[in-house]
């Protein structure tokens, strides 16, 4: 038999969209902290946290067809907490509430509490972990059923969340942008440490018992998704934002760095780890194989 | 005393009619593209005796069980004797239990968007209502149910004699057995 994914492309884009809006509340917190005069990146990161939260909770509403044609069933999504996914309705839930109440103090000029902004932080890093954990207890699937893969999705997360309000920035405020120094030599480690991640994750999923470990690895390698994998996750996610970052941050003149042509260096670096974020959860969502059927990774 | 139900399945026996699932869809009222039983097809033996091995996979009503685990609204449960069962009432259909299901032999039904599989139905058999089960339907007798914790019942006498085992060893604590 011939094994279909459950989870497809909508699901990957949630668990990208998840990952990135929490990212990006770390981010304007961690910017508030060391840059408080940077108060557009700041701002961005508070629109584009909810924003794109809100717009993965309703592709999983409607992918969850059932729930979708009778929404009062998702009250029940309350029901069971020894289940992951009822644990990140709960991180949800407080996240999207207090970033957008964060949004809402921001854009009517009022001051937003620290500890508003460090309860958001904590909620985002339990969202970003949680669309790891969703997977990783999957015991069929050797790919997903590591203690890595929620680490992985977590340094990921936080990885796309900065590029995304590190991108806002290089594109509509360079002046800002020029000035977060330590969040951007932050950053550049990010997709070092995932790349790190990666080749263990590969690793140990081959070491598996079952032949699906193997199987799951190859098709990333050297199978259907291949070429996502080496090339729209490992050269424009992970190396080439570290090499053009390497040269930004370390190797340019500050004349380079700082000037326009820097700044676009930057975003295209930035752009490469969303590209990169988003192809990480589809191929993982879509590579992985269970334990009771095996596919020939080659014909 | 509650009863332990649970199935065998005589791979020796079947011959890949495929009765058993044709039969479940009557039986269960099933859409046409909704399967209950899938097949894996295994070729065993060294030539030149070699065959074509039909395995019936379905629901294995795991006493651990990971789908009523995972449910996070409750809809997937184990219910009376040890049956899991799926409240189609509750289910929001976000696939987490097919995820979680080691054996790929959980379907959503195409118009309600809801998750459905095996519910045991041969039980119906016991208090004497008349049934065209897969247990019913299999003209080879590949297929036995009944309560495990009863030592004299058949299907408790079968896998004891015939040293039947789950699918997939300690995968689970699984409920159907097989010859193979």
């Amino acid at each position: 038999m011939t094994y279909e994914p459950i989870w497809g492309t909508i699901i990957a884009w949630y668990l990208f969209l998840a990952g990135l809006g929490g990212g990006a509340f770390i981010t304007s917190a961690w910017i508030r902290l060391r840059n408080p005069a940077c108060t557009h990146l700041i701002r961005a990161g508070r629109i584009i946290a909810p924003a794109v939260v809100i717009v993965g909770l309703c592709l999983l509403m409607a992918d969850a067809a059932a729930g979708f044609a009778h929404p009062l069933r998702f009250v029940l999504l309350l029901t069971n907490f020894g289940s992951v996914m009822t644990w990140g309705v709960v991180f949800l839930a407080v996240f999207v509430v207090v970033a957008l109440i964060a949004l809402v103090l921001d854009l009517l000029h009022r001051d937003v509490p620290q500890w508003l902004d460090i309860l958001g932080a904590v909620m985002g890093l339990c969202v970003a972990a949680y669309t790891g954990c969703l997977l990783g207890v999957c015991q069929g699937f050797p790919l997903w059923n590591t203690a890595l893969l929620p680490i992985l999705f977590l340094v990921s997360a936080v990885s796309t969340g900065m590029a995304a309000v590190l991108l806002v920035g290089a594109v509509a405020f360079p002046g800002e942008f020029n000035t977060v120094v330590p969040l951007k030599k932050f950053h550049f480690w990010l997709p070092v440490v995932e790349l790190v991640l990666v080749a263990a994750l590969l690793f140990i999923t081959a070491a598996n018992p079952s032949e699906a470990g193997l199987a799951s690895v190859m098709a990333l390698l050297g199978g259907n998704w291949a070429v996502a994998f080496w090339l729209l996750f490992v050269i424009v996610g992970l190396v080439l934002p570290t090499v053009l970052e390497c040269w930004m941050l370390w190797f340019a003149k500050p004349e380079l760095e700082d000037s326009r042509t820097g700044q676009t260096i930057s975003a295209v670096s930035d752009a490469g780890i969303l590209i990169g974020g988003f192809v990480l959860r589809l191929i993982i969502v879509s590579a992985a194989l269970p334990v009771t059927i095996v596919q020939p990774w080659m014909l | 005393m509650m009863t332990r139900y649970g199935m065998l399945i005589d791979t020796t026996k079947c011959v890949g009619c495929y009765s058993c699932r044709t039969a479940c869809q009557r039986q269960n009222n099933l859409l046409p593209d909704e399967d209950f039983i899938r097949y894996e097809h295994a070729e065993v033996g060294t030539y030149p005796n070699v065959r074509v091995e039909t395995v019936p996979l379905q629901c294995m009503h795991c006493e651990d069980a990971p789908c009523a685990s995972v449910c996070p609204t409750g809809a997937a449960h184990i219910g009376a004797d040890g049956i899991v069962a799926v409240d189609q009432g509750r289910c929001i259909g976000c696939l987490y239990c097919m995820s979680a299901c080691p054996y790929q032999v959980r379907v959503r039904n195409s118009e309600t968007g809801a998750v459905d599989k095996c519910r045991f139905c041969a039980v119906q058999t016991e208090n004497g209502t008349t049934t065209c089960t897969c247990v019913d339907a299999c003209p080879t007798h590949a297929r036995l149910f009944g309560d495990l914790d009863d030592p004299n019942s058949e299907v408790a006498r079968a896998i004891a004699e015939k040293g039947a085992k789950p699918i997939a060893g300690d995968l689970t604590r699984a409920k159907v057995y097989y010859v193979r």
